[in-house]
C-alpha cells in the first residue's frame, strides 16, 4: 500500500467513499454503508473480545449552490468551516450532472477599494462562463462545490492538496489495517469512515451508536507549524503522530498510546486541549453509555484551504501507532 | 488559436523574466518575410515585410510578461516571504499554489482560520506580507529557491463554460497570440511588432521598443478590465464579456488619438465586428509610453475584456478574442494614412 498514492486518489476523488470501501474490502473487511452514508468495515468479528472503533472522517469542507442569478452567476453557501479569506479568484468544481469549472468572482486591482476587511461569503459569487439557461441544464440548487486543485508533491515526503483534512486520517486507518493483516489481535475491530464531521459530527454520532464499541480511536488532522503560527499551538510537520490529551479524552487510553509510541520508537507530540477537541472524538465518547476514546492527529498546514500541506511520514507513524496499540 | 493561447499561457514569465515566453513566441514565427531581434530589455522586435511598404510606420505591440511573485526573504525553516511583481490584490494570494522557474512548487499559506483570536483578527484580510510560501522543506539549507527567484500562479489555462477561456497570464498572452497570427499571415503592408517586457511593473519594455522601432502609429493589443459581475453595476463594470473588442478613447494612463479611435470604431462597424468602449477611465497599458516616445506616436488600444485580471483565473470570452483578432487584422490591412 503506497500512502501518497492512496492519499492522492482520495483527495482528488469525486467519490472518496467508494475508494475507501474498496480498500477495506481488499484488506478483507466486510463493508456496510450506514443510513447517513458512512463507510463502515468490520474486521476480526465474532469472537468474544472487546470492540474497538477506529474513526476518520471521509467528508471535506466545501460550498453548496444556493442560488443562480439572472446572468448565471452562482451564489454559494457554506459546507463546514471553509476559510473564506482564501476564496477570491480561486478555482472550484461544481459537482452538477457533470463537473463544471468555476472561478470565485473578485474585483481586479484596477477597480477594487482595499478595505482591509476579510472577505465574507455573502459578497462572493461563482462564475462558470455559462448563461443561466445553459448552467441550469447542468447544475441544480444544492449541488456541492469543492476546490479545483490537484494533489501534488512539494518536496520529499511533503504533499499539498485539498481534503487532506481528513483523508490523511482515512489513509492512516487503512494503512494500520494493512500493517495488521494476518496478525492475531485482542479486539474486534469496527472501522468507520464517517460523513458530516465538518457540519457537526452527525456521521460519527450514528456510527459510534451502531458500533457498540468499548473503546474508540478517532484519527483527524491538527495544526502544523508554520511561521504564521506559534510553536505552542502546533506540531512541526514530520514530527510524528500527535497524541490528544483533553478532558473529553480517556486518560488511560492516552497513557497506553504514549507507552506504545515509546516502546515502538514512534515519534510523537502531545497535543493538549482544555475541553472539546473539535473532532469526532467529542461525539463518539458520549455515545450510548459512554465510549473511552483516544484522539490521534496528523499535523497539517493551512487547514480548511485548497492548499493543505502534510508530510506522509506523519500518516505512516500514525498508522504504526494504531497498529502497535491494537496488537498490544 | 485557442490552442496557441493555451500554450502561451502555460509559459511562465513574470516581469523581467520573460525569456521562456520569448523563446516560445520565436518558435511560433513561421512566415518567411519576418526578421527579429531582442533588445537589451528583452523586448522581441519583429519586422514583417508584407507585399509593400506602408506610407506610415506601424507598430503592433503586446506584452509578454505576467504578474507574479519574487522571493524576497527566506527564514531559517525555509519558508519564503514573497513580494508581488505587478499589481496583485492581497486577497487573491492566500491559498494559491505557485511555481518557481526551476519547477519547485509552493503554496501561499498563513494562520489557519481556527487559530484566529478575537474579532479583530478574524475580520482582517491577511496581506501578502502576513503570508508565507511553503515549499515543503524544513530548513533553509534544503530550499531549492534563492532570493530574487520569481514564481507564477501554478495554474492551467483552458476552455471554460460556453465560449470562454480561463487561466493565468491571459493578460497579455492573448495579445501575443494575435500578434503571432498577424505575423504568420500574408499582409499587404509591412508592419513591425513589439512583444514587450515589464509592462506590469510600469510599461518599461515598451519605452525602449518604441524608441527603437520609431513608429508613426501604434496599435496595442491587450486585455482590459471587465467587472461585469454581480454587485458591480452600470459604469463600474467598465467593459462586458461577450460584447466584443474594446476600443478605448481613454484609460487611466492615456488619451488615445481621437481620429484613430473614430477610424477604428468605424472600421469595426463596417466589418460588423462587435465592439465596445470602456465606461470608466481606469487601467493603463503600453500605449501610454509609446505615445510619448521620441517625436510622438498616434496610439490606439484593442483589448479583449477580461474578468479577474491579475489573478490565477483570468476569464475571457472566445468570441471577444476573435473580434479583437479580426479588428487587429483589419487595421493591418486597411491602415489609416497620416501626413
Amino acid at each position: 500500500m503506497n500512502i501518497s498514492e492512496l492519499l492522492k486518489s482520495l483527495c482528488e476523488a469525486d467519490n472518496p467513499a467508494d475508494i475507501a470501501a474498496n480498500q477495506l474490502r481488499l484488506l478483507g473487511s466486510d463493508v456496510d454503508i450506514d443510513p447517513l452514508g458512512s463507510v463502515c468495515g468490520t474486521f476480526f468479528s465474532g469472537e468474544d473480545k472487546p470492540t474497538l472503533l477506529l474513526d476518520a472522517h471521509i467528508d471535506e469542507i466545501g460550498l453548496v449552490v444556493t442560488y443562480i442569478d439572472e446572468n448565471g452567476f452562482v451564489k454559494p453557501g457554506k459546507r463546514g468551516g471553509v476559510d473564506t479569506r482564501t476564496l477570491p479568484a480561486s478555482a472550484v468544481t461544481i459537482h452538477g450532472s457533470e463537473n463544471i469549472r468555476g472561478v470565485v468572482c473578485t474585483q481586479p486591482p484596477h477597480v477594487k477599494k482595499d478595505t482591509g476587511k476579510s472577505v465574507s461569503l455573502d459578497d462572493l459569487f461563482i462564475d462558470t462562463g455559462y448563461s443561466k439557461a445553459e448552467l441550469e441544464k447542468r447544475v441544480s440548487l444544492g449541488d456541492f462545490i469543492t476546490p479545483d486543485v490537484s494533489f501534488v508533491r512539494l518536496t520529499g515526503n511533503v504533499y499539498t492538496g485539498k481534503a487532506i483534512d481528513d483523508r490523511a486520517g482515512v489513509v492512516a486507518v487503512l494503512y494500520a489495517m494493512y500493517l495488521l493483516k494476518e496478525k492475531h489481535i485482542k479486539y474486534n475491530l469496527r472501522v468507520c469512515f464517517s460523513v458530516m464531521e465538518e457540519t457537526g459530527g452527525a456521521g460519527a454520532t450514528v456510527a459510534a451508536f451502531r458500533s457498540k464499541a468499548d473503546f474508540a480511536v478517532a484519527v483527524d488532522v491538527s495544526f502544523g507549524k508554520c511561521p504564521a503560527t506559534s510553536e505552542e499551538e502546533t506540531a512541526p510537520l514530520g514530527s510524528g503522530v500527535m497524541l490528544g490529551r483533553s478532558p473529553v479524552l480517556d486518560a488511560a487510553l492516552f497513557s497506553e498510546m504514549k507507552a506504545t509510541c515509546e516502546r515502538e520508537q514512534i515519534p510523537f507530540n502531545v497535543e493538549v486541549m482544555s475541553g472539546k477537541t473539535g473532532t469526532n472524538a467529542d461525539d463518539i465518547n458520549k455515545s450510548r453509555g459512554g465510549i473511552r476514546t483516544a484522539l490521534l492527529s496528523i499535523p497539517i498546514r493551512n487547514m480548511h484551504t485548497a492548499v493543505e500541506v502534510a508530510d506522509v511520514t506523519d500518516i505512516e507513524n500514525t498508522a504504526r501507532c494504531i497498529a502497535a496499540f491494537i496488537e498490544g | 488559436m485557442t490552442d496557441l493561447l493555451k500554450e502561451l499561457c502555460a509559459a511562465d514569465g513574470t516581469s523581467g523574466d520573460e525569456a521562456a515566453v520569448r523563446q516560445l513566441i520565436i518558435s511560433k514565427l513561421t512566415a518567411t518575410d519576418v526578421t527579429y531581434r531582442v533588445d537589451p530589455l528583452g523586448n522581441l522586435l519583429v519586422e514583417k515585410k508584407g507585399r509593400e511598404q506602408a506610407k506610415n510606420r506601424v507598430m503592433f505591440a503586446a506584452h509578454m510578461d505576467e504578474v507574479g511573485f519574487v522571493a524576497r526573504y527566506i527564514d531559517k525553516t525555509g519558508f519564503i516571504k514573497l513580494s508581488a511583481v505587478g499589481g496583485i490584490n492581497d486577497d487573491v494570494c492566500f491559498g494559491r499554489r505557485v511555481r518557481f522557474g526551476n519547477g519547485v512548487r509552493g503554496v501561499i499559506g498563513g494562520k489557519p482560520v481556527h487559530l484566529l483570536r478575537g474579532k479583530d483578527e478574524a475580520d482582517k484580510q491577511p496581506k501578502l506580507t502576513d503570508l508565507w510560501c511553503d515549499t515543503g522543506v524544513s530548513t533553509k539549507e534544503d530550499l531549492q529557491v534563492a532570493l530574487g527567484d520569481t514564481a507564477v500562479f501554478d495554474n492551467d489555462a483552458a476552455e471554460f463554460g460556453e465560449h470562454a477561456f480561463c487561466g493565468k497570464a491571459v493578460d497579455d498572452r492573448l495579445g501575443c497570440a494575435i500578434l503571432i497570427g498577424l505575423l504568420n499571415s500574408e499582409l499587404p503592408y509591412g508592419i513591425t511588432c513589439a512583444f514587450t517586457t515589464q509592462e506590469e511593473i510600469g510599461t518599461r519594455g515598451a519605452t525602449t521598443a518604441a524608441f527603437t522601432l520609431k513608429p508613426d502609429i501604434a496599435v496595442v493589443l491587450e486585455t482590459t478590465t471587465a467587472c461585469d459581475i454581480p454587485d458591480t453595476k452600470g459604469a463600474e463594470q467598465i467593459t462586458r464579456l461577450g460584447e466584443g473588442v474594446v476600443v478605448s478613447f481613454a484609460d487611466g494612463r492615456t488619451v488615445y488619438d481621437r481620429e484613430l479611435y473614430a477610424y477604428t470604431r468605424r472600421l469595426a462597424d463596417k466589418l460588423s465586428i462587435p465592439n465596445q468602449t470602456k465606461t470608466k477611465i481606469a487601467g493603463g497599458n503600453d500605449a501610454g509610453v509609446i505615445q510619448e516616445s521620441a517625436s510622438g506616436v498616434k496610439v490606439i488600444a484593442l483589448s479583449a475584456p477580461c474578468r479577474y485580471l491579475h489573478t490565477p483565473s483570468c476569464v475571457v470570452n472566445l468570441d471577444d478574442f476573435t473580434a479583437t483578432k479580426r479588428l487587429a487584422c483589419a487595421l493591418a490591412e486597411e491602415l489609416p494614412v497620416y501626413g
